[in-house]
């Protein structure tokens, strides 16, 4: 409903206040005629009085709704508003005062219905203009809301609305109670006057702008003010309206308002140059807060960093320098000033900050702004502003200035703050751009990881005669441990752990070599020594220089129940001997793939045979778990890993596994990373 | 955490280690020897004695040069081990490839 309503409000107000001035003129006429032709009209005075009542709040509510409709309401356009009605009313007057001029004598001169009905465009001018420029000011007191200047207003709203209504009481005549209700409107008008917070935000050409629309007001309020007078003595008007306590209030209002915006824009005019600045410095500090964004140049906010400094301190030159890793300055940035003064000027920099040092040099105040004398022909003095990024030096800002210590305490200040504010942007911008790239690492990691987990096997082989489990975690990501099973026949089985040395990313690559070379070889070169000759040599080729991985490789015959073996420089095998009674490492010598990266490595590899049987256990490893240590650095070692199976020898694969996993951990502690990879393969013969 | 200190004496040059190589400062153990190289060594001697620790990273910087070594015919001698470390060197089979000896005076004797 309200909505339906809400857009015509402008127009229904508009059209109800012609109609109510239509009406007003119809009365006045009618009265005119009956006192033409002495007759008694009998239309009282009242009823233009109620008319009158009605026109007035018409054209207030369509002057509200049409200065509130209009969102781009800038201080000048809203002067510029009242002074344009002003301008309208004043020149209408104007013209009816010239349209009498030249009719001089003559009877249409004299005719009171002419008469009349000018008298009523003056007064409704009158009134458009009083009661739309009470609007505009409302919008410029308003300016700031405090609670106190809202309810001030309210305040004053009421008594214009009592006031209008006050007509009713004396006839529109003057005296004592008007007088009283036009003393305390006006007392009223004054102490809303005082609300100017707009003038300071208006740059120096708005300022002489509004000084002038000001005056516009101001004599045409004047005009028509002294023309009211002059018709509260006229006898031709029957009943007169603008002898009313609200036009003269308003008459008051607007010209007390106006004539203190006048004065202190006038008075304003001198000093709004430094509230200009302080605007410009509070944009530009913005601009340095927000400046950068990913995938922009820092170099974009230095560019804001001098010129917002420049302006600030009214420098007649100035650049900017960036320092690179080894802490050299190049320049970036040079404003005003030739390449021949900036070297010169530089040097004197240095010269005065060497002197500087010899007598009182402090750590702390290499990274505050400061001002240097210079002695160069043409500039006298300098300031220097290091840029800091987490203590540490990116740049420096130069500004040169033709007189001496031309840089007072607020420029300094303020220069301080547009650094910070630069360094604080190039900060974030780094850190940004260094969480996206630790993002995409992270993301290839994951990849890596993945791929990893699926190199290490899913299935375990083997066959009734002996049962295995497996169990591997890496320190990082991604680990360098691999291990692999192989079924080569029904009673054949290949067994391979294996370390690639280093941590992390390169070692997964090396651990996916291995198991190709694994699989390429394992099909055609099962023997454990031809393996390791034959792995070395390929692993040699593609394995970079301070690389090389090593293996422990077992050839199962579950058939004939032998194991020949042979180790690549991989720590040794546990082996429990059932039959024996016995927990030993398997020894045996051999040299990691990839050390000796020629013939000579046949020399080095070897090769044994034994016989298992049933209730042996079989426990590869990997160094990571010998190497794990405790909170005092002692490693687990090679002993306590022997008693540990030697205590669990009875249990079946898995179970010797997890309890080797536990002890190990436990041994660790709980809050302690591991910082190796763990491998382990546990083969229990049945 | 590693120290590595570089002792020149009249025919040869002492290498001393302390503390752990692991990957992170497998480089500066790198930088050394080959500083050594450049600057013409032909008889290292490398005190393990205050070497605590010694990861795959590590042996495998030793690993790198011993062609290098061979060829510009630089002979390397590493002297007191602890007994884990010097494990580390016989587990790998690197003790085939570089001298390792007891104490300097062993390792002295072995250069000659």
């Amino acid at each position: 409903m309200l909505k339906f309503l809400s857009p015509n409000i402008g127009k229904v107000s508009f059209l109800i206040a012609i109609l109510a001035w239509l009406a007003l003129l119809f009365v006045d006429i009618t009265r005119i005629f009956g006192m033409m032709n002495q007759i008694e009209s009998g239309v009282v005075p009242e009823v233009s009085y109620i008319l009158q009542v009605v026109f007035f709040i018409m054209v207030y509510i369509f002057y509200n709704y049409s200065i509130t409709k209009n969102e781009k309401n800038e201080f000048l356009n809203l002067i510029w508003r009242g002074a344009s009605t002003g301008l309208l009313a004043l020149g209408i007057s104007l013209l009816i005062r010239g349209f009498y001029g030249i009719l001089g004598d003559s009877r249409l001169a004299l005719d009171p219905l002419l008469r009349n009905f000018f008298y009523h465009i003056n007064f409704a001018m009158t009134s458009l203009f009083l009661i739309s420029c009470t609007l505009l000011w409302k919008r410029l007191i308003l300016y700031q809301k405090t609670k106190k200047v809202v309810q001030q207003w309210q305040a004053f709203e009421i008594l214009l609305l009592i006031s209008m209504f006050f007509v009713f009481f004396n006839q529109n005549t003057l005296d004592y109670s008007f007088l009283f209700g036009l003393v305390f409107l006006n007392i009223f008008s004054i102490s809303l006057a005082i609300n100017l917070k707009w003038i300071p935000y208006l740059t120096f050409k708005e300022k002489w702008k509004s000084i002038l629309f000001f005056s516009i007001i101001l004599i045409s309020s004047s005009y028509l003010f002294f023309q009211v007078l002059s018709y509260s003595d006229a006898d031709q008007i029957p009943v007169n309206l603008t002898d009313n306590l609200l036009l003269i209030g308003l008459f008051a209002f607007v010209f007390i308002y106006s004539l203190f915006s006048f004065l202190v824009t006038l008075f304003n005019l001198p000093t709004s140059s430094v509230f200009e600045q302080k605007l410009v410095e509070a944009i530009n500090f913005q601009r340095l807060s927000q400046s950068i964004k990913p995938g922009e140049n820092e170099n974009q906010v230095l560019d804001i960093l001098i010129d917002s400094s420049m302006s600030a301190s009214y420098a007649d030159g100035g650049w900017l320098e960036t320092s690179n890793k080894e802490g050299k300055l190049t320049l970036i940035q040079e404003r005003f000033i030739d390449k021949k003064n900036l070297g010169q000027v530089k040097e004197l920099i240095a010269d005065s900050k060497a002197l500087q040092h010899n007598n009182t040099y402090r750590k702390e105040e290499e990274s505050k702004v400061f001002q240097v004398k210079i002695n160069h022909n043409l500039y006298k003095s300098a300031l220097v502003a290091p840029l800091l990024v987490n203590q540490e030096l990116i740049g420096r800002l130069v500004l040169v200035k033709e007189v001496k210590d031309g840089f007072n305490k607020e420029m300094l200040n303020i220069i301080s703050t547009f650094v910070g504010q630069a360094c604080i942007s190039v900060e974030n911008y780094r850190l940004l751009n260094d969480a996206i790239k630790n993002e995409r690492y992270k993301e290839e990691l994951k990849i890596a990881q993945r791929v990893q987990e699926s190199l290490l096997p899913d299935k375990l082989h083997h066959d009734e005669s002996f049962e295995i489990s497996a169990f591997s975690a890496a320190a990082d990501e991604v680990g360098g441990d691999y291990y692999e099973t192989k079924q080569l026949d029904d009673h054949t089985f290949v067994l391979i752990i294996g370390d690639v040395s280093g941590k992390g990313t390169s070692a997964a690559f090396n651990m996916s070599q291995m198991k190709g070379v694994f699989h390429s070889l394992v099909q055609t070169h099962s023997n454990p020594k031809d393996f390791m000759i034959l792995a070395n040599n390929a692993l040699s080729e593609c394995l970079e220089k301070n690389h090389f991985i090593t293996t422990a490789y077992y050839l199962i015959n579950t058939d004939s129940k032998k194991i020949t073996y042979s180790r690549a420089g991989h720590c040794p095998t546990l082996y429990y001997n059932h039959r024996k009674q016995e927990t030993y490492y398997l020894s045996i010598d051999g040299m990691g793939l990839g050390i000796l990266r020629n013939k000579l490595y046949e020399k080095y590899v070897h090769e044994k045979t034994f016989q298992f049987g049933s209730g042996d256990v079989l426990v590869l490893i990997t160094d990571g778990i010998v190497e794990a240590k405790d909170g005092n650095g002692v490693e687990f070692g090679y002993e306590r890993l022997k008693t540990v199976v030697d205590e669990n020898k009875n249990l079946n694969s898995k179970e010797i596994q997890d309890t080797i996993i536990q002890e190990v951990y436990k041994f660790i502690g709980k809050n302690r990373i591991a910082d190796d990879d763990y491998s382990l393969m546990v083969v229990k013969f049945k | 955490m590693l120290k590595i200190e570089n002792i020149d004496q009249t025919d040869h040059m002492v290498l001393q280690l302390s503390g752990e190589i692991d990957a992170s400062n497998s480089v500066d153990l790198d930088a050394a020897i080959q500083d050594m190289i450049s600057r013409g060594a032909k008889k290292i001697l490398v005190d393990g004695s205050q070497l605590e620790y010694i990861s795959s990273a590590g042996l495998g910087v030793f690993m790198s040069y011993l062609e290098e070594f061979h060829e510009k015919d630089i002979q390397i001698v590493i002297y007191g081990l602890l007994e884990k470390v010097h494990q580390v060197f016989v587990i790998l089979g690197l003790d085939k490839l570089i001298t390792i000896k007891n104490n300097q005076q062993d390792a002295l004797e072995a250069m000659l």
